[in-house]
């Protein structure tokens, strides 16, 4: 127990609460008679005596309002002068007289109050804290705050040169309240400004730059408070804000210290994120955002400055509202800008920028939705991983550029926000699939079987041959039996009828049987011992797909999928009509029945779905991007083959996915059609053969491999090794006549647009003149020499030649039967061709043409074009490829 | 809940250890009755003990940036932290957290902090608990700020706690103890040479009892003057900028305290009334008069030879730009102090003269007195004086009538980083004629972040003088003050300073705690921004300003980012304003025969000449005023 001094009245000292019975007419008069000795005394007391007389004063009147009603009328006689008293401690005890009895008090005596409140603030005889805490009374009665608040009065809150900051700061804020009622008063408040103006040449931790924000966030706040204000819930206003000139003004502030002023960039982030952080007022935060990017980002120029905007560009790629798409680009064009301009001297800043655009692209990956962002943030990242100076910048942007590629979005968000739960408000709970192998969602068979209708994966260019022979015919079934072995999966019937045929043994040499051959050299003549060293040379270098890698095509294929489709199916979560659905981590494998070696399959790691059903797409790639980055709206992929057999085929498409929520898509895709032309390749070239050369090495090639691929038994039982040394092959030729009833201008055009790559000679002056003209094939022995139209044949042996005289006849008596049938058509039709028929019989020329069918034969072409008709010869070591030549010749027309 | 109480006092000393304090238990009662009335957990926690207070208050200090904090929100602020409040009242209103081993920690608030002679003086109010409830929803709010337009703001909540106010007039007169420090206003007295003393004086020498000696009461601008030369010479700190601590006269102020404040509520904060009491007590000499009541402020009634003093004080605040886009601007603020050495409790009618010409503002006249307005010319205060010195009234002018008495222009051109030519043209008194005489004129050159490390150049009048930081011109020295003349002053001449040298790491500590954010691409932006002023000026000041330190929110601006030169001076004889006092005509009520002693003088404030070929700070003049 204290020691308490016994003049302490006991109710001072008592725990209870005494209930006080209402007061005798005895007790009034005596109080009546206190009281007006009190109110006659005021200014003979102390501050101190005043106040404990004013705040019982306050008590009693409360308590005896209805018995003693004219205190309030004695108070503003005795005690309103006192009001003017610079002892701020009497104001205030008179103060809260007004506010206790304010009824008795009319406006000009509270204006006058407000008035002498407004002046004590700018009293710099007066200590600090009572000119900041007559602001405070004066703000703190909406009854005083409601006189100052016109404009007429405002002028006074301007803060004076000399006004220490915590007043600027107070006036700034009266200011600001008073003009957040009305749009006019905005320049006030850009006045009032005025007096700490220079803080733009100050660092941004200066005090001036507070003041100068805080006034900012004061104006906002003015306009919109928090919820349970007066004003009801700010919501309501929000429209009306954003619509404002003073936020049109703001706006523009800010995006002009931005430009001007880059040290204050920290602090715009900082206000901006302030805004962001409440409730009420992050739409206005967004908003402030939005208008950066629209009009801020533009204006940067890459380079080194760019570094002072990082923090405000970190805070738009926090900001989901606003699109990432300005903030990669200029991001993009720094990180080539610091690349051009990496010296010697630049390592530390390479790194640091680089370190700091990354970790923007980290912000834009966990903030932003995948689609938004893959696009530029892939390319970004690409960039960097590849031509970045740094090498830890290059590393993290390749870890980067992986997960964006191959983690879907919301495993990748919790990946990368693993460690980070300090800052957050609510820590997430840590995903344990991520560390354990998760639980691998079944794929829905139901929702897959489908897929075919809408992902295509399709020929970038389709094949010539529109094969009748693959066309999918369902009762085939029981014909695939046909020695292929049994089929897998048994849905792609159609394999049957392609690959009608097993391949050939007897085509392949097995290296024992090569070495056994090899052993056996025998005696020739001369030139044949030339035309087989040709022939060994050639065939040295192909290489022998068993024990090394062979010959590969690839042939270029789209991805694509439908998104309405793919949405009715697989649902999506959208934030808005504008984002597409997307795949992830798309798996593509191949098989087939025809003998293409192993197919490796593709991954696509992003998708999005086609915006219309439309073909964009598909001319956008047309344009020859061949860059590796997949395209959002499509992805390129290659068909890898490695060809054992040069045959036509189908290829099955199986497709494994995941869909942004996390479902697993798979399922077979519509088959791949293989064409015989996807089989043609140059004849590979030894490495010995210099430029110059070259054409007539190709020339020579396809004489000798004619003279080979004839009936000669010369080197019927001739082996030639392969690169590799391991195997060997023989040739087993085989020739084919085919009569082309196609006008001579129509035949060149086509073989320059098929076959161009394949043409090693061109005989005949006028067919020379009319090739060389148009332009299209170069590089090749030009041999303008006349010839008789009985000495077609270029090979040197007329043995050969007697050989396929039959069938020669043969395609004779049929091509005139045919010419005369065209020619009989065309006449009944037009005469503008009179010319050529005249010289129908004569021969214009030769096209030789050389095709290399992996993994190692061949296809000969010699073509003896005559006005209105073409007669090609065919020689092949591989003789099952003649049928589908035979349809592919006429495909050409 | 009634009047105004303190729970406690703490004195600090600048290494935060508790020097003196003093709890009132019959406050502590009230405190603990009221929280038990409302159900407040706090009625179990006791006041802190020392040690409590004194580690709560380091704690404040590390987490709020400084012993008084932000005051303004900053990136580092949280919620439960004074600066989240959001208003620069936070420096002087503050919270502490006390944090107790055994119990739970709670929440002191509102403590009002005061420094004074480089002490912490820490008051409690006594408050009702639902205001600290109230005060904590604020601090502890969960959105972006607080606007006066919502329920339960900060303003609102002072304005309802007078004993916030009452605790800071404690906490200055405690201040103002333990400095050493009166606040008693200076009045020369024309016709002794001698200055007047204070009450005591002219008790112990009606009395005739010896007192200890006080130090001479020094006048109030005077010292304003010197705390903002202290400024100018680049200690801008107020925590560090007095290295020496006087030690505390703990029986003095034990005497104050239960003199003025018996149990803690505050009775008469009057020094000299206090301390007279307390050594001469109430005598059978001093009998209260029969007839008139006498005020509780005013114990003892003078006796002796009567006779009325009056001074006006008037400092001048100017920036003078000497630019066509930028007005000169002029700020006057006066004070009329009084001691009227009269016998009995007189009433004294003084007449104001020339109080509309020049527009003056009357901002607040002293308890006891009252200003009249009436009419063209007829404005008059009326007062019943107290003893010893007083401020009668403060005013403010904003439109003078005279001319300024330095004008002029200030140029310095910095041609390169460590040296500059500078240039000054002023006129000194034109326009003033006797009696206005002007005792001493000095313009100060600061260069707070540079070494001097020579001045080349002479002056047309006066003598120039160095220290390591600033250049002084005496252009009139005092003793020789110059009356009814006008003095045209040049002086050009070139500067040079050591190299600098950057003290990167405050910045970069600064710029952390207020931005949140690192400065490590300081490198970077050295490079860059001199591409985008082309001005070389520009440029350098820039750079001088990259390693600037915030100042504190009692300055007025940032000084050390700007050049300029600072004129002091002191002109007697006349008032600025225009504003005076004829001596005749004040009467006194009953009538005596007193002598009325009438003096004036201008002193300078912030007069400042800004550097007229650099940036300078300036604020929008309201149009009423101009």
């Amino acid at each position: 127990m204290p020691l308490t001094p016994f003049t302490i009245p006991q109710i001072a000292l008592s725990d209870q609460n005494l209930v006080l019975s209402p007061p005798s007419d005895v007790n009034l008069r005596e109080i009546r008679r206190v009281l007006a000795f009190l109110l006659d005394r005021p200014r003979d007391l102390t501050p101190g005596a005043i106040s404990v007389l004013t705040s019982a004063l306050v008590d009693i009147a409360d308590a005896l309002e209805d018995c003693v009603p004219a205190v309030s009328a004695l108070l503003k006689v005795n005690f309103s002068s006192l009001l003017s008293s610079h002892n701020p401690f009497l104001s205030h005890s008179i103060l809260s007289l007004y506010r206790h009895f304010s009824e008795a008090f009319n406006e000009y005596d509270i204006g006058k109050v407000a008035y002498r409140l407004q002046l004590s603030a700018s009293d710099t005889g007066q200590k600090l804290i009572f000119r900041l805490l007559a602001l405070h009374w004066l703000f703190g009665s909406t009854l005083l705050t409601s006189q100052v608040s016109s404009l007429t009065s405002l002028p006074g809150f301007y803060p004076q040169v000399f006004d220490p900051l915590a007043v600027k700061a107070k006036k700034l804020d009266a200011i600001s309240v008073s003009a957040s009622e009305g749009d006019g008063a905005v320049s006030l408040l850009e006045d009032g400004l005025v007096c700490i103006s220079y803080f733009r040449w100050l660092p941004g931790w200066s005090t001036e730059t507070l003041v100068a924000f805080r006034a900012m966030h004061k104006l906002l706040i003015g306009v919109m408070p928090h919820d349970g204000s007066d004003n009801g819930p700010g919501r309501t206003r929000l429209g009306s804000l954003m619509e404002s000139t003073i936020f049109a003004d703001l706006e523009n502030v800010l995006i002009h210290l931005a430009l001007e002023h880059h040290p204050l960039v920290p602090v715009i982030a900082t206000f901006i994120s302030r805004l962001l952080q409440c409730e009420t007022h992050s739409p206005i935060g967004s908003r402030f955002l939005q208008t950066l990017d629209r009009c801020l980002i533009p204006n940067l120029k890459p380079g080194y400055g760019l570094s002072f905007y990082f923090p405000l560009l970190e805070k738009i790629s926090e900001n989901e509202t606003v699109a990432p798409k300005g903030v990669l680009e200029l991001l993009k064009r720094h990180m080539v800008c610091l690349t051009d301009e990496h010296g010697p001297d630049t390592g530390h800043r390479s790194w640091s920028q680089g370190s700091r655009v990354l970790s923007i692209c980290r912000v834009m990956l966990k903030k932003h939705k995948g689609s938004q962002i893959f696009r530029p943030l892939s390319l970004l990242l690409a960039f960097t991983c590849q031509n970045f100076p740094d090498l830890e910048v290059r590393d993290n942007a390749r870890i980067y550029l992986r997960m964006l590629a191959c983690i879907p979005g919301k495993k990748l968000r919790q990946t990368l926000s693993i460690g980070e739960q300090k800052s957050g408000l609510a820590p997430a709970p840590l995903p344990a699939s991520l560390i354990d192998v998760p639980p691998h969602p079944s794929p829905d068979l139901k929702k897959s079987t489908g897929i075919a209708s809408y992902i295509h994966l399709e020929r970038l260019k389709p094949p010539l041959v529109k094969q009748s022979w693959f066309l999918p015919v369902q009762g085939s079934v029981p014909a695939l039996s046909n020695g292929s072995g049994p089929a897998e999966g048994g849905i792609m019937d159609i394999v049957t009828s392609v690959a009608p045929s097993s391949p050939d043994e007897s085509n392949k040499t097995d290296s024992s049987k090569v070495a056994y051959q090899k052993e056996a050299s025998r005696v020739m003549d001369p030139n044949t011992a030339l035309l087989l060293r040709v022939l060994r040379t050639h065939f040295g270098c192909i290489p022998d797909y068993r024990v090394m890698p062979g010959i590969k095509i690839r042939i270029p294929c789209l991805l694509r999928f439908e998104s309405d489709p793919f949405i009715r199916t697989w649902g999506f979560e959208s934030c808005d009509e504008q984002t597409l659905p997307a795949l992830y981590a798309i798996k593509i494998t191949f098989s087939t029945l025809s003998k293409y070696g192993k197919i490796p399959s593709c991954r696509v790691p992003f998708l999005l779905g086609d915006l219309l059903k439309s073909d964009l797409a598909i001319v956008a790639v047309g344009q020859g991007n061949d860059e590796s980055i997949e395209h959002s709206n499509f992805a390129k992929v290659f068909l890898e083959l490695q060809p054992e057999d040069p045959m036509p085929g189908l290829i099955d498409i199986f497709i494994n996915a995941n869909t942004a929520t996390e479902q697993v898509v798979s399922g077979f895709l519509r088959p791949v059609t293989i064409g015989i032309e996807d089989m043609f390749l140059k004849a590979i070239l030894p490495p010995n053969v210099s430029d110059m050369w070259v054409s007539r090495y190709y020339s020579d090639l396809f004489d000798t491999l004619w003279e080979a691929c004839g009936s000669s038994v010369n080197i019927g039982r001739e082996t030639f090794p392969l690169n590799g040394g391991k195997g060997a092959v023989s040739i087993n030729g085989k020739q084919s006549v085919k009569f082309l009833e196609v006008p001579e201008d129509v035949l060149i055009n086509a073989v320059e647009r098929h076959l161009a790559g394949f043409v090693v000679r061109v005989a005949g002056a006028s067919l020379v003149k009319v090739v060389q003209q148009n332009r299209v094939i170069e590089n090749i022995v030009w041999d303008e020499k006349e010839e008789e139209e009985d000495d077609l044949d270029v090979g040197p042996s007329g043995d050969d030649f007697s050989a396929e005289n039959a069938l020669v006849a043969y395609s004779r008596e049929e091509s005139e039967l045919d010419v005369e049938y065209t020619q009989a058509e065309m006449e009944s039709n037009s005469n503008d061709r009179s010319l050529a028929i005249v010289d129908k019989k004569k021969s214009v020329g030769n096209i030789c043409v050389l095709i290399f069918l992996p993994p190692r034969y061949h296809l000969l072409f010699l073509m003896e074009i005559g006005y209105g008709s073409t007669m090609v010869r065919m020689r092949t070591d591989h003789w099952p490829c003649l049928a589908y030549v035979d349809e592919y010749l006429e495909a050409l027309f | 809940m009634a009047g105004c109480s303190f729970r406690a006092i703490w004195i600090l000393t600048p290494h935060h250890s508790v020097a003196f304090s003093r709890t009132f238990p019959v406050v502590e009662r009230r405190w603990r009755s009221a929280c038990a009335r409302d159900g407040e957990v706090e009625t179990q926690a006791p006041l802190p003990s020392d040690l409590e207070v004194a580690a709560a208050f380091t704690d404040r200090k590390q987490r709020e940036g400084s012993a008084r904090g932000f005051g303004i929100c900053v990136a580092s602020s949280t919620p439960g932290s004074d600066s989240w409040v959001d208003d620069p009242v936070t420096r002087h209103i503050i919270t502490l957290h006390i944090n107790r081993e055994e119990a739970e920690g709670y929440m002191l608030w509102p403590v009002i902090v005061h420094t004074s002679g480089n002490y912490y003086i820490l008051v409690l109010p006594l408050v009702e608990p639902k205001k600290v409830r109230e005060y904590r929803k604020l601090y502890q709010r969960n959105n972006c700020g607080g606007s006066v337009k919502e329920h339960d703001n900060l303003s609102s909540l002072l304005l309802s706690l007078p004993c916030i106010t009452g605790a800071f007039m404690v906490a200055h007169a405690i201040g103002d103890l333990i400095a050493g420090e009166t606040s008693d206003p200076e009045v020369v007295a024309t016709s002794s040479s001698s200055a007047v003393g204070g009450l005591l004086d002219t008790l112990t020498g009606s009395i005739g009892i010896g007192v200890a000696p006080r130090p001479k009461p020094t006048s109030v601008p005077i010292l304003a003057s010197a705390s903002s030369a202290a400024t100018l010479m680049g200690s801008t700190l107020v925590d560090s900028s007095r290295t020496m601590t006087k030690p505390i006269d703990k029986d003095l102020l034990r005497g104050f305290i239960s003199g003025s404040m018996p149990y803690g509520t505050p009775v008469d904060l009057n020094q000299n009334n206090i301390a007279a009491i307390r050594t001469t007590g109430f005598g059978s000499a001093d009998p209260p008069p029969a007839d008139l009541r006498q005020p509780a402020w005013k114990p003892y009634l003078y006796r002796g030879r009567q006779r009325v003093l009056l001074m006006t004080q008037e400092t001048i605040n100017a920036a003078l730009y000497d630019r066509e886009d930028i007005p000169d601007s002029f700020s006057i603020s006066g004070q009329i102090n009084c001691r009227a050495e009269l016998e009995g409790l007189p009433d004294v009618q003084l007449p104001l003269i020339g109080v509309k010409p020049a527009k003056v503002k009357m901002l607040s006249v002293h308890q006891s007195a009252q200003y009249s307005d009436h009419g063209e010319d007829k404005q008059a205060i009326v007062f019943s004086p107290p003893v010893g010195s007083f401020v009668l009234a403060r005013y403010q002018v904003s439109h003078a009538t005279n001319p300024a008495p330095v004008k002029g222009f200030y140029q310095l051109s910095l041609v390169s980083e460590d040296g500059g030519q500078f240039l000054f043209r002023l006129t000194l008194m034109e326009g003033y004629k006797s009696p206005y005489c002007m005792d001493f004129c000095t313009i100060i050159m600061p260069f707070p972040r540079r070494r001097i490390l020579s001045v080349d150049g002479t002056p047309s009048v006066g003598t120039v003088s160095m220290t390591e930081r600033s250049i002084e011109w005496k252009i009139v020295t005092s003793g020789r003050g110059i009356s009814g003349k006008t003095i045209d002053a040049t002086f050009s001449g070139t500067v040079r300073f050591h190299p600098r040298v950057v003290n990167k790491s405050l910045s970069v500590s600064l710029s952390k705690s207020v931005l949140g954010c690192t400065a490590a691409e300081d490198s970077d932006e050295e490079r860059e921004s001199s591409n985008n002023s082309v001005n070389v000026e520009d440029v350098l000041m820039e750079k001088l300003n990259r390693d600037l330190e915030a100042v504190d929110l009692e300055e007025p601006l940032c000084w050390q980012a700007f050049n300029y030169a600072k004129v002091s001076f002191k002109i007697t004889g006349g008032t600025f304003s225009g504003m005076t006092i004829d001596p005749k005509s004040v009467s006194i009520y009953p009538v005596v025969k007193a002598p009325v002693e009438y003096s004036m003088q201008v002193t300078s404030g912030d007069y400042i000449l800004w550097n007229t070929l650099a940036r300078s700070p300036h604020a929008a003049v309201p149009k009423d005023l101009c």
